[in-house]
């Protein structure tokens, strides 16, 4: 037996064990206390198909495994989490490969007081100058490990503090120190304690040590002067009258070239506007950002998506069906403008838009640029001067209408039409805007409380066409069909199959079983994975092609 | 209110612990890799042109000499950049000034004569270009004529290094920058020879004619070795793509030196052969 056959037996075995022996604690109590937790097993076969550009895994399967643990008491509260990448799955950092315990911590809260030890998640407003977060499909994880202490000294007032360094794959990094406060006014000014404009108020601190290294300039003999420390602070405020509601933030960034930047000194800014309103049957929001050299990592050389300190809230829609997400806006945190608006109206029963049962009507718009930029100067240098309101090349524009209705007490359509304007630049190459047209019928029928089938049919007709030097496998016009089957409440099984009728290569065809019980779900699945990035709040990674066996298995307790 | 003001000054406390951030103005956004004469991993050389040295050992009282600066100014117009010149006055008797000018001689210049051999033979001019062998002699040669011959032989090798020299003064201190790039791998030690060259001194110069020309005009006359002699070591594996990079200080040993008639020139050498693999030339800004 090879030793990777070992290590997939000694992988699948090792989540048997944490599953029996995290049950017995349950079962027991720990010292008056007790045990959760969850536990996440995903797998993957993949043989070369060369239509789709997929390749042969040399371990013939890949798993990425996790298991949290959490031990609560009172107050008190102590987890962890383990980690096994054997060898990670495709589209996943090779740095990942391993196994171990990942994250760890204990935490002490009260009501007015908290202090975490070990690795936390946190996050100041928006998370302009600091966000520290998980993501497990995109393989991001910006865990710090060190102290975190959240401090409450009057109701309406939360102070924060921490100092830790960010995960890096197997490996921590850098150093990062921040504070934040937040105020609700009207719970510290007696008078406008029942007030119906509700006001708060935020600002933060942040900066990041990094020791001095030779970034050599462009000019021969020379290296970059680097800044060591790096600060980035902000304030916001929110707003709120009835339904009206307003938040804004604003972020200021200290030199920090960098390798995003391409080691330029310019000072950062990000400017984030969000309004809205909202009553029943109705919402509306309105939101623009301008972002300027922005990015802030813990470690000025690493690229990729690993130790941001910060986020750049997305303002484009997330979509959720296959051709509207077939080109999903990545945040450019060096620099864009964006305007975003989002309308939702539900036109009432026994109306004449409304029917019999009502009829739900969402519309979305976005538009991202780039900045209007004057270059001064490459490497070691403040690099380019932009004007604030001034845009550059578009690099993302989006529109979609979604009506959903029930047709009968059993059926219900929901029917979408997006228009979407992409610039392959986003990914970091150049070419023509692609212009796409998509529409989506999405039929939902309940047989009855135990039978559900659901269809789905979609459209895009796009100007882009496929071009083997770019290799770029979502260009052409493309038809989707897919049809679910929910049975007996515990098992699904659906059939989807993507082809590329026009101006374009791959058929991609899946079928998936699932079978849930209480909190424990199988799925497994066939097909093709078509190349592509997926993004989530703007944040992306490259999913290569793959041709095989997936299954995953979800479990809590 | 009380509150409010407990809540900010908390908030000003912190940010003013950690708002250490270190600002840089920009005209020091670059700094030098490291000490001076450090070599460093450096950006390449654009220019991967081979280049030879001609060594001219002359004297104010040679009067075959004119004719040689002839010879070699001929050659530097066909060779253009690819070709430097460098006029060594050593201390032999041709070099004793005619009438009250002042002597071109130098003792890195006498140093050098010696170790080639032209004081022994005391056959003035002469010459020798990229300090090449012939036979196990060093190819001293009269360079009234042969000139092209010995270039082309440099000329028609790619080059091994490619050399760039760059060089600035301020007050009186001289920064300059050698940037090399392995083009082959290169198994022996290297040196680097740096030296300092003025044109456009007017001194007497005795003519073939046996007559005195007092409006002489004496080009890449060598004033100083800038490094060692035989050079400062070059650290490097010169391993072919290989890219280094130093800088040295210097100040003129003379503030009668016109710099702005004045060269910069940088030989890579073998260092046990002293062989001239390549060189470069510059202005001083």
């Amino acid at each position: 037996m090879s030793n990777k056959a070992i290590k997939i037996i000694a992988a699948a075995l090792a989540v048997q064990l944490q599953v029996s022996v995290f049950n017995t604690l349950q079962a027991q109590g720990i010292l008056g206390g007790h045990v959760t937790g969850n536990v996440q097993f995903d797998g993957q076969l993949s043989r070369r198909d060369t239509v789709i550009g997929s390749s042969d895994v040399p371990e013939k399967l890949l798993s990425n495994a996790r298991a949290d643990i959490l031990y609560t008491n009172g107050n008190f509260s102590a987890g962890l989490r383990y980690e096994a990448y054997l060898s990670p799955m495709l589209g996943f950092n090779s740095q990942y490969s391993g196994q171990g315990i990942a994250n760890y911590f204990v935490s002490y809260k009260t009501q007015t007081f908290a202090v975490t030890a070990g690795h936390f998640y946190e996050q100041f407003g928006n998370g302009m100058t600091l966000r520290a977060y998980e993501d497990r499909y995109l393989g991001l994880d910006n865990a710090i490990r060190g102290i975190d202490v959240v401090y409450r000294p009057w109701n309406g007032v939360t102070l924060k503090g921490l100092i830790g360094q960010q995960r890096y794959y197997w490996d921590t990094r850098g150093l990062v120190r921040g504070v934040d406060a937040e105020v609700s006014l009207n719970d510290i000014v007696n008078s406008w304690t029942e007030a119906k404009t509700r006001l708060t108020l935020g600002g933060s601190f942040v900066s990041k040590y990094e020791g001095d290294e030779t970034i050599l300039s462009d000019i021969s003999g020379y290296k970059l002067n680097l800044p060591q420390n790096v600060g980035a602070g902000s304030l916001r405020m929110d707003l709120a009258h009835g339904g009206f509601g307003l938040q804004a933030e604003y972020a200021r960034k200290g030199q920090d070239p960098s390798i995003m930047n391409n080691y330029i000194y310019k000072t950062g800014e990000a400017l984030w506007i969000s309004a809205s309103y909202s009553q029943k049957g109705l919402s509306a929001n309105i939101q623009a950002k301008r972002v300027d050299n922005m990015g802030f990592k813990s470690v000025r050389s690493v690229s990729g998506e690993m130790l941001y300190i910060n986020y750049t809230p997305s303002i484009t829609k997330q979509h959720t069906y296959a051709f509207l997400s077939m080109y999903p806006y990545a945040t450019q945190s060096t620099g864009e403008m964006g305007l975003q608006a989002d309308f939702m109206y539900k036109f009432k029963k026994e109306t004449l838009l409304g029917g019999k049962y009502g009829t739900d009507i969402h519309i979305n718009g976005s538009l991202v640029t780039g900045l209007d930029t004057t270059v001064i100067g490459g490497k070691g240098t403040d690099g380019y001067t932009s004007t604030f309101f001034g845009t550059g090349d578009t690099y993302y524009g989006d529109l979609s209408l979604e009506v959903a209705k029930k047709l009968s007490s059993k059926v219900k359509l929901t029917g979408t039409y997006g228009y979407m304007v992409f610039n392959p630049i986003v990914e970091g190459h150049e070419g023509d805007l692609h212009h796409n047209h998509i529409l989506v019928a999405d039929l939902t029928w309940k047989i009855n409380r135990k039978n559900v089938l659901r269809f789905e049919a979609e459209w895009m007709g796009s100007d882009s066409k496929y071009d083997a030097n770019v290799d770029d496998k979502r260009a052409g016009d493309w038809i989707m069909g897919l049809v679910e089957y929910n049975f007996t409440s515990a098992w699904f099984v659906s059939v989807s199959d993507q082809y590329a009728y026009k101006d374009g290569i791959g058929n991609y065809y899946n079928i998936s079983v699932g079978y849930t019980k209480n909190a424990t779900r199988l799925q497994l699945g066939y097909g093709k994975q078509r190349e592509g990035i997926i993004c989530i709040g703007g944040v992306c990674r490259q999913v290569p092609a793959s041709n095989g066996l997936t299954f995953s298995l979800t479990t809590s307790f | 209110m009380k509150r409010i003001l407990k809540s900010i000054a908390t908030i000003a406390c912190a940010a003013t612990l950690l708002a250490s951030c270190d600002k840089i103005d920009s005209n020091e956004y670059l700094v030098f890799s490291g000490a001076a004469g450090e070599w460093f991993d450096g950006n390449g050389v654009s220019d991967h042109s081979q280049r030879a040295i001609i060594e001219k050992y002359t004297g104010v009282r040679c009067v075959n000499c004119p004719t040689a600066d002839v010879a070699i100014n001929d050659a530097l117009a066909q060779y253009g950049d690819k070709l430097i010149a460098l006029a060594i006055h050593d201390s032999s008797s041709f070099t004793r000034p005619i009438g009250d000018n002042p002597r071109l001689s130098t003792e890195d210049g006498n140093t050098w004569s010696n170790y080639f051999g032209v004081r022994a033979a005391g056959e003035y001019p002469a010459g020798l270009i990229s300090r090449t062998l012939n036979g196990s002699a060093w190819d001293l040669f009269t360079p009234t004529s042969g000139i092209n011959n010995r270039v082309d032989n440099i000329l028609n090798n790619d080059a091994q290094v490619a050399v760039a020299v760059d060089a600035t003064s301020n007050d009186n201190a001289m920064t300059i920058n050698v940037n090399l790039e392995f083009l082959q791998t290169v198994a022996d030690k290297l040196t680097v020879t740096l030296l300092i060259m003025e044109d456009g001194l007017v001194v007497t110069q005795r003519q073939p004619d046996g007559s005195d020309d007092e409006n002489y005009v004496h080009n890449h006359v060598l004033r100083d070795v800038i490094t060692d002699i035989w050079g400062a070591d070059i650290d490097c594996t010169g391993a072919s793509g290989e890219k280094r990079v130093a800088l040295f200080n210097y100040t003129p040993a003379s503030s009668e030196w016109n710099l702005a008639n004045c060269h910069i020139v940088a030989m890579v050498s073998k260092k046990d052969s002293r062989e001239i693999l390549n060189v470069a030339e510059c202005h001083i800004d």
